[in-house]
């Protein structure tokens, strides 16, 4: 935990009032109040759906709110945009990356600037940005594309992107949720100078308690909309945070070690596939799964997972290497026979990839039964029975939704989540690759999926567990193979792995590495 | 956008009552023959005498109703030809092309079995007419076929590639009819020769047996889309195509086979407008006028929205409405292209109404600023 | 011989203007696949009006000012509404290829006007082409504006969070593809081919929009495969000045558009495709959400 920062109690740099905002369906902001300091790190904390996005999108300019007021240094400021913020002096870190990435480091951070007008004299611009580098202490290469830099730094470029245009005020989005944990502590590390030395007041946007207590100096909970809770850091306790989160109190299962597997369900040797720009996506990657086991596969995005998940469900083509499943080679073998054979696939992507949003939630059941025989007589799909199996998945698995019939687009994140797995589930399969199950997903439905899962592995289906929670795979699987630039670190036990050790691993050092150290 | 005190956007919606498109596409036609009075009035024409005209022509005159039957038969065709491809997402605007090469592959079974005149037929009629029908609906399936593979296999856009075939194959006809070319008719008049008697298509009651054709291909759709699994994997990739994938559909196969089934459908509607009309029965010098017409079947295809049985009626309206315009253009003094026209402002129209369809004007009334006083310490949390 | 390079370079502006036009708005990420409707309506625009008043400078406004129009009417539906680009753009071509074989058939005929002087025996079009695409790669790559509009067609989200307008720069970006379109067109009816026929392009519209994807939307590529292709379809209308005799001139009239398929299925290999991948605007035809 910080130091208390003692500073004069001085007015307050940045507030908002009341403000309030509907989307279709939704309040997503009700009757707001915050309040921000001068050179402090200010942590907003809230669950997926809290409404800090939206919030923090108002102060950005993104989004108009429908009541309330913003003020700065006391004085009324309306944003209309990006660029009426901009010019007051607030810039803000998405969390999705918002950079052009093929486009140049030093193209990316001139882009929009106001001073840099007509013709583009980039070696003209290229000192100056050189000189702010240096004077926050990062380095990276200004003429480097984006796309060629790792996660880390593509955060950091985004950072003096907002510094250049004059920010005092950094928003912050999630910035923690692609880096590995050492780069976690480069960031924190690199934030709390730009506070003391620069004068920078950071706005940290985060449902991550442990970020929270590590870094901030005070923190606002956001519920449903709502601010719950005004707090200083140093008084706070993870218990009394979460409390409220989530208004009351949440115990994780965890699962069973069960040493009594079965045979090898699953042998992947050697295999290496290669992403769709051509480079080397997963690189002689080899474990083996047996059944009534899960193995978690913990990794920050891009580092192969994506691929390993698709050219296990036949959706990419391996370079080399084999996949055997059910002791027969199915490296060749197409979707659908895998569909067929067992294999079961909930995908990261559930909106895109998973589901069919303007199907209704019966015809998006028929996305993995339209093969099946049991549901297809004498041509023709039965209808009724697709609608039978759709209303038992909504019932066992609580998802919310006025009829079977209703479009999926309608379902919230957490219930199409549910929908889809119980989809999947329903089929049975013996091997169930699970690709960030709970992205996105509040806790209730987060809890609900995990136990699913475990349910699954309890009926002896094996499963692949590709996530980017630490917390989650530690809690759920029952071997550990952290991933890194397309390679296992190593597949370890359970037993065998803590978070220091996974963590590591995850930022590329090997099992002897970490345990040299 | 504002307006005053309030605050009018477009908002996408969320539920749609089921008569919205029939609401939609009865707006959208309807508007298009409002914009079309307005060039009927620019050509000084009394409209209650336009619309009399045309429509007294083309549904209550017999000849002007065999003709848009006749007419009908052909967009139906063309319009499923649109559709198919188009409820999984594909553009198939190859229509003209795959027409005409119907119409060469029909014309193609008299020409090698050397029946060209009248006396030698060495198999029978029936025989040869449905070899016919076959190499014509063949031809199309291969033309739109190879758009459908080269989208599949390659990611070529499929828009680029029908419209360069669509030239292609108006010129390969140019070539086969006119100036010595192997279809050419003897008379030499720029034209193809003329199918003997005994191939013309048999009639029922007056029309020829492609309107059992094209009614039955309505229902064989209907059924297709809303009921079997190939059906389901049609629409689900076209809706997602990714998602579709997941679920183990597989690309190739499917774009393949729904450019087929398309480009059939096209070639059997160029049969039946070159060797099934009464009173044709040859590629005529104006080809190039029928594969226009085609383009008829996108809007139908577009304002049915991929109903198969919705864009019935909606051919028969347009065939009805093109065919008495070109004859109320004659009668009553119109500039030529008044089908033309009222195609293009069909299209227009569809796209304003495919707005409405999918959004709703909001009003929002804009909140005075809050007039609170400057900020003053929070309650502490 | 020079006779015929000089018709092909004349050619080759109607597929330059529109092409460049159209690799303008699609580096802004929007899609105008309705082309040669645009052409169409300035070709028969400019054609009328230079023709009822006799002179070619309204001729021309009225070309640049249709095909501004009806490119901004593309941009209203696909940026504005978010809708589908395709269907917005195949609207407008139908829309076009109906109401001018409508509008244009009572002019149907040759233009009545004298021919534009050469310059030197070269077309003023070519050389007023060859400025503009130097002014576009100039405007794209050595400008902010220019670098705004690639990063609004790479990543919108990027630029709006830069606090660029993703709509004003895609609006003017389309509206400039519309008048450019709009001159191509009125150049065909004025200059290349001043005789009025229905469909006159008879396909060239979507051959220019083919040689923005094989330009990898570089303007200078794009002047190049202009060119090529102008050469090509000269020969086209007129074989006999190389292959006297060989093969009947409607088979020659094929060939352009035969050319155009197999170089479109070359440049989707996988060896081409890496390459061209990194060069498409990565938000091409995806309609922009602020969120």
């Amino acid at each position: 935990m910080p130091k208390t920062l003692h500073l004069p109690p001085a007015d307050p740099i940045l507030v908002a009032r009341a403000l309030t905002k509907r989307f279709p369906g939704v309040l997503a902001l009700d009757h707001v109040d915050v309040e921000f300091q001068e050179r402090e790190i200010h942590a907003i904390l809230g669950q997926n759906g809290a409404g800090k996005t939206t919030l923090m999108n108002i102060l950005f300019g993104l989004v108009q709110p429908d009541e309330g007021a913003l003020f700065l240094r006391g004085q009324q400021v309306e944003f209309r945009s990006p660029h009426d913020a901009l010019a007051h002096g607030i810039g803000m870190v998405h969390q999705t990356r918002r950079l052009v990435s093929a486009h140049t480091v030093l193209e990316n951070i001139v882009l929009g600037h106001p001073r840099v007008r007509g013709f583009l004299n980039l070696r003209s611009v290229a000192p100056e940005v050189e000189g702010l580098c240096n004077k926050y202490g990062f380095t990276v290469d200004l003429a480097a594309r984006v796309w060629q830099l790792p996660e880390g730094e593509r955060q950091w470029v985004e950072i003096l992107k907002a510094l250049y245009r004059g920010a005092q005020v950094l928003i912050l989005d999630e910035p923690t949720s692609a880096l590995t944990p050492p780069e976690v502590k480069t960031l924190l590390a690199g934030l709390q100078a730009l506070v003391r030395d620069q004068g920078v007041t950071i706005l940290l946007v985060t449902h991550k308690l442990p970020i929270v207590l590590a870094a901030s100096h005070r923190v606002t909970v956001l519920r449903s909309g709502k601010v719950v809770a005004r707090v200083r850091t140093g008084e706070a306790t993870e218990e009394m945070l979460v409390r409220h989160m989530i208004g009351r109190d949440i115990v994780a299962r965890t699962g069973k070690r069960s040493i009594e597997a079965g045979p090898p369900l699953l042998q992947v040797d050697h295999l290496s596939v290669v992403n769709d720009k051509g480079q080397p996506a997963l690189q002689d990657v080899s474990f083996s799964l047996r059944e009534g086991e899960i193995l978690g596969v913990a990794g920050v995005t891009g580092n192969g997972q994506d691929e390993l998940a698709q050219v296990l469900a036949g959706l990419r083509d391996a370079v080399s290497g084999t996949v055997r499943f059910k002791d027969r080679d199915v490296t060749r073998l197409s979707p659908l026979a895998r569909w067929r054979m067992g294999m079961g696939y909930v995908p990261a992507e559930r909106v895109e990839v998973a589901s069919i949003a303007a199907f209704s939630l019966v015809e998006n059941t028929a996305l993995n039964y339209h093969f099946d025989p049991a549901f297809a007589r004498r041509g023709l799909l039965d209808d009724a029975g697709l609608e039978q199996l759709t209303r038992n998945i909504i019932s066992c698995y609580e998802v919310k939704t006025p009829t079977a019939r209703t479009r999926a687009q309608h379902l919230s994140g957490g219930n199409l989540q549910k929908l889809i797995l119980g989809r999947v589930l329903s089929r049975k399969p013996r091997l169930l690759i699970a690709h960030l199950p709970t992205q996105g997903l509040d806790v209730e439905a987060a809890a609900f999926v995990r136990a699913a899962l475990l349910d699954a592995k309890a009926d002896g289906a094996a499963i692949l567990l590709i996530s980017e929670d630490l917390d989650e795979i530690l809690s759920l699987a029952d071997w550990v193979a952290p991933i890194y630039e397309g390679r296992f670190g190593g597949v370890l036990p359970r037993a065998e792995a803590d978070i220091e050790t996974i963590g590591a691993m995850m930022a590329g050092l090997s099992a002897k590495e970490v345990r040299a150290q | 956008m504002r307006l005053g005190r309030y605050d009018v956007t477009l908002e996408p919606r969320t539920t749609r009552p089921a008569f919205y498109s029939a609401l939609t596409a009865v707006g959208a036609i309807l508007l298009a023959l409002a914009l079309a009075s307005v060039l009927f009035l620019s050509a000084q024409t009394p409209l209650l005498d336009a619309y009399r005209a045309i429509f007294s022509y083309a549904f209550f005159n017999p000849n002007g109703l065999l003709a848009t039957i006749h007419r009908s038969i052909y967009l139906l065709l063309c319009t499923y030809a649109f559709l198919v491809p188009l409820r999984a997402g594909l553009w198939n605007i190859g229509l003209p092309g795959q027409v005409y090469a119907g119409g060469i592959a029909a014309f193609a079974i008299p020409f090698v079995f050397r029946t060209q005149e009248s006396q030698t037929l060495s198999l029978p009629p029936v025989f040869l007419i449905l070899l016919m029908v076959a190499s014509a609906a063949a031809a199309g399936a291969v033309v739109g076929g190879f758009a459908g593979v080269l989208r599949a296999r390659f990611q070529v856009n499929e828009i680029l590639v029908t419209m360069m075939l669509n030239s292609i194959l108006f010129w390969l006809v140019a070539y086969m009819i006119k100036e010595g070319g192997p279809f050419m008719s003897p008379r030499g008049e720029g034209e193809s020769f003329a199918l003997p008697p005994p191939l013309h298509a048999p009639l029922l009651w007056g029309v020829p047996f492609t309107a059992v054709l094209a009614l039955g291909a309505a229902v064989f759709l209907d059924i297709l889309f809303a009921k079997t699994p190939l059906g389901y994997r049609i629409r689900a990739f076209g809706q997602n195509p990714a998602a579709a994938r997941y679920g183990g559909i597989i690309p190739l196969a499917l774009s393949l086979f729904v450019f087929l089934l398309g480009g059939g459908f096209a070639g059997l509607a160029g049969y039946h407008y070159f060797a099934a009309l009464p009173g044709v029965y040859k590629i005529s010098g104006n080809y190039g006028y029928f594969g226009d017409l085609s383009f008829y079947g996108i809007i139908s295809a577009l304002i049915a929205r991929g109903s198969s049985l919705g864009a019935v009626p909606i051919a028969v309206l347009f065939a009805g409405l093109s065919l008495g315009a070109r004859f109320a253009q004659g009668q009553l003094r119109l500039p030529f292209g008044v089908d033309y026209a009222l195609l293009g402002l069909l299209m227009m129209t569809f796209v304003a109404s495919h707005v409405l369809y999918q959004f709703r004007v909001a009003w929002r009334r804009v909140p005075s600023p809050t007039l609170r006083p400057a900020p003053t310490q929070l309650p502490p949390g | 011989m020079w006779e015929l390079l000089a018709r092909s370079l004349e050619a080759s502006t109607i597929f330059l203007f529109a092409a460049l036009g159209e690799l303008i708005n699609q580096r802004a990420g929007v899609l105008n696949v309705g082309l040669e409707g645009l052409m169409l309506f300035g070709g028969t625009a400019a054609f009328i009006t230079a023709q009822a008043t006799g002179s070619y400078p309204l001729g021309f406004l009225a070309g640049l000012a249709i095909g501004g129009l009806l490119g901004l009417a593309h941009g209203f539906f696909s940026i504005t509404l978010r809708g589908d680009q395709v269907v917005s753009g195949m609207g407008l071509w139908i829309l076009s290829f109906g109401l001018t074989t409508y509008l244009g058939n009572p002019h149907t005929g040759p233009l009545g006007l004298a021919r534009i002087t050469n310059f030197f025996g070269l077309s003023p079009f070519f050389v007023l082409g060859v400025v503009l695409v130097g002014i576009t790669w100039f405007l794209l790559f050595r400008t902010t504006q220019g670098l705004a509009i690639r990063s609004v067609g790479e990543n919108p989200a990027a630029a709006e969070a830069s606090g660029i307008s993703v709509t004003a720069v895609r609006y003017a970006c389309v509206l400039c593809g519309g008048v450019l379109a709009g001159l191509s067109g009125a150049a065909y009816t004025l200059s290349y081919n001043p005789v009025w026929n229905y469909n006159f392009l008879m396909g060239w519209g979507f051959v220019s929009l083919a040689l923005v994807f094989f330009s990898m939307w570089n303007p200078w590529i794009l002047l190049a495969g202009a060119s090529l292709f102008g050469i090509m379809w000269q020969l086209s209308l007129s074989p006999e000045l190389v292959l006297p005799g060989v093969l009947s001139r409607y088979v020659w009239r094929m060939v352009p558009f035969a050319i155009t398929i197999p170089i479109l299925s070359v440049i989707s290999t996988p060896w081409f495709r890496r390459r061209w991948g990194l060069a498409r605007p990565e938000a091409l035809g995806r309609p922009y959400e602020k969120s």
